[in-house]
């Protein structure tokens, strides 16, 4: 299963949506993409996105005001 | 995993915050209510992590309308109680409160300009002040642009005036349909907005 990571680093919203869909697009059912962000607000922006597309989502906080966002292309029944 | 850390910034923050209050209580009343008021404003905006720019411009790119929606409401409740508060100070001191200035070419062109810049950005101007208080970096390049653009505005205010504002029309809802009318008017233009919104953003949801 691939796990793909894309860099959002300072990138406002709606980029970090746009790239997450985009790069969703590509992969195989299961597999996961992570974006790295600094924007609060992406975590929003994407978090609703994907559970209205009914896509498996967790979020690490990985230093002070940087997360990574897993999203899974997976539908959740 | 830093939250003693982001503990001890807060709690500077609220020192630093605690102390200017203090200040400005004795010295300068006006400052003191701005001080408490924005504090309040953006503490609500950061929590709820209500974003203007995210009104107009989810449900055309992702279909997402609940923040359009959140506007829309309270837009709703100002329509229905902002002009009681007008009406009984007008009724009182013959004074209008309020910011009822002249519409034309300009307000068309000026939404214009400030819907392509903070779509742009990624932040209003109340957002960018919020969220460089909440670190985030890319809007302290933001809140230069938006004090150059600040300053040109105040600067060639007087050409704007004498070309276009002061010559286009003042237009006051309840002079034209009456307190009640002009409520009503504007509630059933909300609701016009919300459906059109409902409609169109069915069409623009982002699919995978």
């Amino acid at each position: 299963m691939a796990n793909v990571k894309i860099d959002c680093m300072y990138e406002a919203c709606p980029i970090p949506l746009l790239k997450l869909a985009r790069e969703l697009k590509k992969l195989e059912q299961g597999d996961v993409v992570v974006v790295e962000t600094d924007h609060s607000c992406a975590i929003l922006n994407i978090t609703e996105w994907a559970e209205k597309e009914k896509f498996d989502y967790w979020i690490d906080e990985t230093n002070q005001g940087e997360w990574d966002i897993h999203v899974r292309k997976t539908r959740l029944k | 995993m830093n939250s003693s850390v982001q503990k001890k910034q807060g709690l500077i923050g609220l020192l630093l915050l605690l102390i200017l209050v203090y200040y400005f209580l004795f010295k300068e009343w006006n400052i003191f209510q701005s001080l408490l008021f924005g504090t309040l404003f953006g503490f609500t905006l950061q929590r709820s992590r209500f974003c203007f720019v995210s009104c107009f411009r989810d449900p055309i790119l992702f279909g997402n309308t609940r923040i359009a929606n959140a506007l829309l409401l309270s837009l709703a409740i100002m329509t229905v109680s902002f002009p009681v508060i007008q009406k009984i100070k007008f009724d009182a001191t013959g004074v209008l409160v309020g910011a009822v200035y002249p519409t034309g070419i300009h307000t068309v062109v000026g939404a214009l300009l400030f819907g392509f810049g903070m779509v742009i950005a990624g932040a209003c101007a109340s957002g960018t002040l919020m969220r460089i208080g909440e670190g985030y970096l890319l809007q302290i390049l933001v809140l230069g642009g938006f004090v150059i653009g600040a300053l040109l505005g105040a600067g060639t205010f007087e050409w704007w005036d004498n070309h276009f504002i002061s010559q286009s029309p003042v237009i006051f809802l309840p002079e034209l349909f009456g307190w009640v009318g002009a409520v009503l008017f504007q509630l059933t233009f909300l609701l016009f907005v919300y459906l059109v919104i409902k409609y169109y953003s069915k069409k623009r949801s982002l699919k995978i």
